[in-house]
């Protein structure tokens, strides 16, 4: 019955903790939705800034949550995997940063 | 036919990040806790550089 198949399912939600890489990794994938949104917007000349801003906003939150991991001072392929990629975070959180802060005086110029 | 069941799990794991690696494609793969390591690492890896490209061209066009 569903019982027995639910027993079975190997990735089933009553797993128990994720691992904090998955949840770095989790947070990078939710980031790179929200910004790539944000970055197809503010690539067209004309794209609705303020929205763009929005989702940069989004995509910040999310960047900061996956930074706010502590991966331990392990050493293991995983971890400097998974600490390489936190780099890259922290180097995209900086460029979304100074990016939301011009588009905000942009926005906040032209239509206020 | 169960061939594709018994494929090597390294040999699938092994041909997945090249590709991701080499292509820097964004695959989407959901595979199951535990399998997606290397892999889903090295794709989200490139998609982070991706948006750093991105970002940047946008910061130099101003």
């Amino acid at each position: 019955g569903t019982a027995a198949w639910r027993a079975k399912d190997p990735v089933g939600q009553g797993q128990g903790q994720v691992q904090d890489s998955d949840r770095v990794r989790n947070h990078h994938k939710q980031a790179f939705e929200y910004i790539s949104v944000a970055l197809r917007i503010d690539e067209e000349e004309k794209g609705p800034k303020l929205q763009a801003v929005e989702w940069y906003k989004r995509g910040i939150v999310e960047l900061e949550r996956g930074l706010s991991i502590d991966l331990g001072p392990g050493t293991g392929e995983t971890t400097e995997r998974d600490k390489r990629l936190q780099a890259k975070m922290a180097t995209n959180l900086v460029m979304s940063k100074d990016r939301l802060e011009l588009l905000a005086k942009v926005v906040s110029g032209s239509s206020q | 036919s169960t061939t594709t069941l018994t494929t090597p799990q390294n040999q699938v794991e092994g041909l997945l990040h090249e590709m991701a690696d080499e292509a820097g494609l964004d695959l989407n793969l959901e595979l199951p806790q535990g399998q997606s390591g290397s892999v889903g690492n090295s794709v989200a890896s490139a998609e982070q550089d991706e948006l750093s490209s991105r970002l940047a061209k946008l910061r130099d066009q101003m």
